[in-house]
């Protein structure tokens, strides 16, 4: 029999909130993480046309650890380090009493070290003096430098593996983990989704695919507005999640606190375009529909789905449509909740991220409001949304996670029994 | 040959501020590996800003001398009491040992 993998820890970092009750607190009360950028100063940000994102507040990351780990890498890597720092500690985990070889660490990212990546290009575009280039500059910018320095952080020497496959980087972390546990590989996995690539060259070019929401630069916290009717794009965040996958056998012989069971995954492509989506859904359906299988599950069962929502015009629709083909007269009897309304699209921590949202549905019985679901796009109209924060009762949740590249995922998350 | 203080001075702060320590309690007799704990690629950060404060370039084969806080300061001198002194060519001065020997 396979083994059942549970969650015994959260950690995050988001515009919202650092911590995980902060940000709860946060998302339960519809409150928005977005705002004017401020970060490009003082390159300006005349020439952008969207002008707005989902930025973590005050963040010095020598406040949140007491280890020299986080002067070594990039933005990103370091909300990686602070979210698994809290993860673990919520976990009860302790290192020095498991065997290390066990542990494994897969993040999802999605852009990487593009702080010091950005700096170290126009440096040298600018100054033409190769010798100036930082010596850290290759290991801050390969993309695996978070599950690097997070397994050094912790002496996690399992599986240590990095996925990108843009905003779906970590709802396949998650997947992944969920595998390499299911299959013998590993006791625990710390599972990590982050980016931080509010910077002036990737926000350009956000700007420049027609991608972000340029109508509300004046009303930032309006501007994320999934399944509305004026939704206009995204707005981009940036953040981290961790969540401490475990074996359930692992957590019941350490007496650990259990929020949830991962119980299933799909990954497919659809093979059609590098940043739209069938107009039809099937895939999304497709996938969804995997996922509940290899749970075990039926789509009768699922009361919840944390979506994907992007506040794109295309997106929204397609996933509305895709929720409709698979769960057909269930559509509008299943709770459903947009994570980026309140935090933007935190990119390659969005799956993790949304991912929490769900932990905590199931475990809390709150779900989370959507922001600025004030006129539903008779497009993608779907009765489980809601602006406030609705309890109920959640057994089965999903987690929707769409990357460029024609990338899908979908991850099954449900009521942990004893 | 250049014996100027500040030099020392400044590769001691370097080194204080990459080690967040007080430059005052390194010596120039510690080993950069041994002594002061500094890692193959600590000793590549270190030289990075020693060749930003001091507006050299030091090349690799000049890497293998470098393993005391008093060996950098000697060099750094040498490189620019040398570059001073033949002003005009702007070569950068390197040692004479042959180019390219196999690095142990």
């Amino acid at each position: 029999m396979r083994a059942r993998v549970v969650v015994t820890g959260l950690g995050v970092v988001s515009p919202i909130g650092i911590g995980v009750s902060a940000f709860w607190k946060a998302a339960l009360a519809g409150q928005s993480g977005i705002s004017a950028i401020t970060s490009f100063d003082p390159f300006p940000m005349d020439g952008y046309r969207s002008k707005i994102a989902g930025q973590v507040r005050d963040f010095a990351v020598e406040r949140f650890l007491d280890n020299a780990h986080g002067e070594r890498v990039d933005r990103y890597a370091q909300f990686a380090l602070v979210a698994a720092k809290e993860a673990l500690a919520d976990s009860g985990l302790q290192m020095a009493k498991e065997n290390p070889h066990r542990v494994g660490v897969i993040v999802g990212a999605g852009m990487g070290g593009m702080v010091m990546g950005e700096r170290e290009v126009t440096q040298l575009y600018q100054q033409q003096k190769p010798h100036r280039v930082h010596p850290n500059f290759i290991p801050t910018i390969t993309l695996n430098s978070a599950s690097g320095i997070v397994a050094m952080a912790y002496g996690a020497k399992g599986p240590n593996l990095t996925i990108s496959t843009a905003c779906s980087s970590s709802a396949h972390a998650l997947g992944q983990a969920l595998h390499c546990i299911r299959e013998g590989r590993a006791d625990v996995v710390i599972v990590v989704g982050a980016d931080a690539s509010i910077t002036p060259l990737v926000f350009a070019g956000f700007c420049s695919l027609r991608a972000l929401s340029s109508k509300f630069n004046d009303q930032p916290e309006k501007a994320s507005r999934p399944f509305d009717q004026l939704r206009d794009g995204f707005v981009m965040g940036e953040g981290a999640g961790t969540l401490i996958l475990e074996s359930a056998a692992h957590a019941k012989k350490r007496k650990a606190r259990v929020y949830a069971e991962v119980a299933g995954y799909a990954a497919t492509s659809e093979a059609y375009h590098m940043v739209i989506p069938r107009e039809d859904g099937v895939e999304v359906a497709h996938t969804m529909r995997l996922a509940l299988a290899d749970a075990g599950l039926t789509p009768a069962q699922v009361d919840y789905i944390n979506a994907h929502a992007t506040s794109t015009a295309i997106g929204d629709a397609v996933e509305a449509k895709a929720i409709r083909l698979l769960f057909k007269s269930r559509a509008d009897k299943i709770a459903i909740s947009a994570t980026k309304s309140l935090i933007g699209h935190t990119l390659g921590a969005a799956g993790a991220i949304g991912g929490i949202a769900s932990v905590l549905a199931l475990h809390s019985g709150q779900i989370h409001p959507t922001a600025n679901y004030d006129d539903p796009d008779p497009a993608c109209a779907l009765a489980g949304l809601s602006r406030s924060a609705q309890e109920r009762r959640v057994k089965v949740a999903l987690l929707n996670a769409f990357g460029f590249g024609s990338n899908n995922a979908a991850v099954v998350l449900k009521q942990a029994t004893s | 040959m250049a014996t100027d203080p500040t030099i020392s001075l400044k590769i001691r702060t370097a080194l204080g501020e990459y080690l967040k320590r007080d430059p005052a309690a390194i010596q120039v007799t510690q080993h950069l590996r041994d002594d002061l704990g500094l890692d193959s690629m600590a000793v590549i950060e270190l030289l990075y800003r020693i060749e930003e404060a001091f507006d050299i370039q030091i090349p690799d084969q000049d890497l293998v001398g470098l393993t005391t806080v008093g060996h950098v300061v000697t060099y750094v001198e040498k490189r620019l009491g040398k570059t001073a002194l033949a002003a005009p060519t702007k070569k950068p001065s390197t040692p004479t040992k042959p180019k390219n020997k196999k690095k142990s």
